[in-house]
């Protein structure tokens, strides 16, 4: 069975919601606590539902995405984490090239939420379908 | 006597030293990036990446003058 494809996610009412609840976490518009969030989105092969984890809050300019917690019954279909830092300030508010290397080298999309909307690099869904490792599929 | 120009000025260590006086300020510190340093025709490829296995995030990349030490190109990744 194919996971959800990354725009079939981003139009999903739970899924945005999380970015945003991210976006705000992450306090953009303070210099000095500005940091990334970020989390895991899950999928239910039985059921289609799709489930959220946050991850630990990040850094100001990292966030480590390593550790998906196991939710029993779904799979791993894609990470989303924010970039705050902003444009005006010489950041590059979209995905870095390591970004775009882990997101292809995880085998599920990555989002990324900054100023100038979401992104999503990697693949445009799960590899391998909603089947074998629960979580990164690689 | 003719006498050859060396093709650049700015060492390895200078332009690295460049890239860190104006990276620091903005990134506080480039703790746990992964330096990779280059010549190429345009000048030092000064580039530091974030080589964490699944850890989302960026460092500066500069392109940095091998003549005369000036920042030619720079991105903030994060």
């Amino acid at each position: 069975m194919d996971a959800p494809s990354a725009s079939e996610l981003q139009a999903n009412p739970a899924v945005r919601a999380a970015f945003e609840a991210a976006w705000a976490d992450s306090l953009a518009d303070d210099p000095v606590k500005r940091h990334e969030e970020g989390g895991y989105i899950y999928g239910n092969p039985d059921t289609a539902e799709i489930v959220i984890r946050r991850a630990a809050p990040g850094e100001r300019r990292k966030i480590n995405l390593s550790h998906p917690p196991l939710v029993p019954g779904y799979f791993l279909i894609a990470t989303y984490h924010t970039h705050p830092n902003p444009l005006s300030l010489g950041w590059d508010p979209e995905p870095s090239e390591d970004d775009r290397y882990h997101a292809n080298d995880s085998g599920i999309p990555w989002f990324v939420i900054s100023e100038l909307g979401v992104h999503v690099v990697g693949p445009e869904r799960r590899a391998g379908g909603l089947s074998g490792n629960p979580g990164y599929p690689f | 006597m003719t006498s050859t120009a060396p093709p650049y000025v700015v060492s390895r260590q200078q332009a690295i030293a460049i890239a860190e006086a104006d990276a620091v300020p903005v990134y506080g510190d480039l703790d746990g990036l992964t330096l990779e340093v280059s010549l190429a025709d345009d000048g030092w490829h000064v580039d530091y990446w974030v080589r964490e296995k699944r850890v989302a995030g960026g460092g500066p990349h500069y392109v940095i003058d091998a003549r005369t030490g000036a920042i030619v190109s720079k991105k903030y990744y994060q």
